[in-house]
């Protein structure tokens, strides 16, 4: 008797210790982010006192966190990958005297333990600005501009002209996007998927009515001459922008918004967004 | 395109034999020292290894990728930020964690090995105490006697529910992912993300299917040759 009470004390000991270790885990996490959050260079960056940018050098390459998606980074029918993020990193790596590697993220949910944990050096890959990210991350200045667009079949678009006439359909949208956001803002019924292409999927094979996507991934996925030609979009929901994802108190960030600005001078940010169709934010559009 | 696409799946389909083959290389005896662990009859040892058991069987493995691949570098720069002279914290603060694909196995090892351990324990504790005093009589020793007259009618007793738990390891692999490490599942939706195609997904369940019968004759083989023993 008395020694199955002992066994007993000591396993709620155990559980007890597991959670109380995992809930001063959790503690510290928050703090991290909020003071890092609040004020830029927080005083919990004792460690990035060396530069993230020597660092980076000294490794030989920068590796960008990205996942295959039209038009930013994709493989063309040769297999070799391109986009407007994938022409772009390498172009700022050029400037930078940094040699590219793109590295595709296999769980986007993932991505801020990717760089928080320097499996990657930055996240750059159409990622919408939001919450998230400035909590998580150095974000650099605005890129390229996008909306977030109800994505349904072609045929009953028609019927559905505002968000109001939308309230029964069933949504599908990446977990975690801005999509997904927007349309439970916007009070759609919305279920949360892996990724934005998962969501084309859900609509294309009929297990969802519509979904909230990327309006430059919608441009390129969706429509006539594409593997979604039955599929089309309609209503805007949000505005939002670009932003190129850095570990917190990076100097690569402040480094990186520096040449944006030397190629939007120079026209080359304008020209490589008219090649893929997309509009530059508005402080890189001038 | 048939053809481009089979060739992409096979190799995913490598790097899913490759962490199924290493996963079992190493959680099968690992599985056996952590039965002995929870059958041992010093107390802070069989506890220790029950409640070891209880955590990993207790959560799930995609939690235990995540935890063993970031845990380490994420600890890490926690411990950067720490302003302090101890030497613990500085240590931690150097710390580099695993490569993606040693991560993996490491989770799958050690989940693996937990459930293994249990299957043994079922298996060895089923085993009559007559066997023992059997050898005691013969005068073997206690080692003798498990090895030579107790172990192999546990293997032939515990290869129904080792061949349940084999196969799901082969569909397990596809967690992977999670930690990006690239295998069949990811081989077959990366034609739905470049070209839209939805059949290559699906395609991956023959490979699945064909591996898992191959293993299902194989283990209906085992059982067939280790008939003789008769209960």
């Amino acid at each position: 008797m008395k020694k199955r009470s002992i066994a007993l004390i000591m396993a709620i000991l155990a559980v007890v210790l597991c959670f109380a270790l995992a809930a001063c885990g959790g503690d510290k996490n928050t703090d991290g982010n909020a003071s890092d959050g609040n004020a830029s260079d927080g005083n919990a960056t004792a460690g990035n006192v060396v530069s993230d940018y020597e660092e980076i050098k000294a490794d030989g390459k920068m590796v960008v966190g990205m996942t295959i998606y039209a038009p930013m980074n994709y493989k063309d029918e040769n297999g070799v990958l391109t986009g407007f993020d994938t022409e772009l990193a390498q172009l700022v790596g050029e400037k930078l005297g940094l040699e590219i590697e793109f590295f595709e993220i296999g769980d986007w949910g993932q991505k801020f333990n990717e760089l928080k944990t320097k499996k990657i050096d930055c996240v750059w890959n159409g990622m919408t600005i939001t919450e998230e990210a400035l909590n998580n991350s150095s974000v650099s200045i605005p890129y390229v501009k996008n909306e977030q667009v109800v994505v349904m079949k072609a045929d009953v678009i028609d019927n559905y002209a505002d968000a109001e006439s939308m309230k029964e359909l069933n949504f599908v949208a990446e977990e975690g996007s801005a999509g997904e956001s927007a349309a439970i803002d916007a009070g759609f019924n919305c279920t949360a998927v892996q990724y934005q292409q998962d969501a084309l999927l859900e609509v294309f094979s009929g297990t969802a009515d519509a979904c909230v996507i990327d309006s430059t991934m919608a441009k390129s996925m969706t429509g006539e001459g594409t593997s979604y030609a039955d599929l089309d979009y309609s209503i805007s929901l949000v505005n939002e922008q670009y932003g190129i994802s850095f570990r917190q108190g990076s100097d690569m960030t402040e480094k990186v918004n520096d040449v944006l600005k030397e190629l939007a001078a120079d026209g080359t940010l304008k020209a490589l967004a008219d090649k893929y169709e997309l509009t530059l934010a508005d402080e890189l559009a001038a | 395109m048939f053809w481009t696409v089979t060739k992409s799946l096979l190799e995913g389909f490598g790097s899913t034999v490759e962490i199924f083959v290493m996963t079992l290389l190493f959680s099968l005896p690992l599985g056996l020292i952590i039965s002995f662990g929870s059958m041992s009859k010093i107390k802070p040892i069989k506890l220790l290894t029950k409640c070891f058991v209880w955590v990993i069987r207790g959560t799930p493995l995609m939690l235990q990728l995540i935890i063993i691949f970031y845990g380490p570098g994420l600890l890490a720069v926690w411990a950067q930020g720490q302003d302090t002279g101890n030497a613990f914290i500085q240590w931690l603060a150097g710390i580099n964690g695993f490569e993606r694909f040693t991560a993996v196995i490491v989770s799958f090892v050690i989940n693996y090995a937990c459930y293994f351990s249990e299957i043994y324990r079922g298996g060895i504790e089923s085993i009559p105490k007559g066997q023992y005093e059997a050898g005691q009589v013969l005068g073997m020793t206690k080692s003798q006697t498990f090895f030579k007259v107790v172990l192999l009618q546990v293997v032939k007793r515990i290869i129904p529910p080792m061949s349940n738990e084999i196969i799901t390891l082969v569909k397990d692999t596809s967690l992977a992912r999670t930690i990006s490490v690239y295998e069949i599942i990811w081989a077959g939706q990366a034609f739905i993300k470049s070209d839209g195609l939805i059949w290559p997904l699906f395609y991956t369940g023959a490979f699945y299917l064909i591996f898992c019968g191959v293993l299902t004759v194989l283990f209906g083989k085992i059982e067939k040759k280790l008939d003789y023993f008769k209960s």
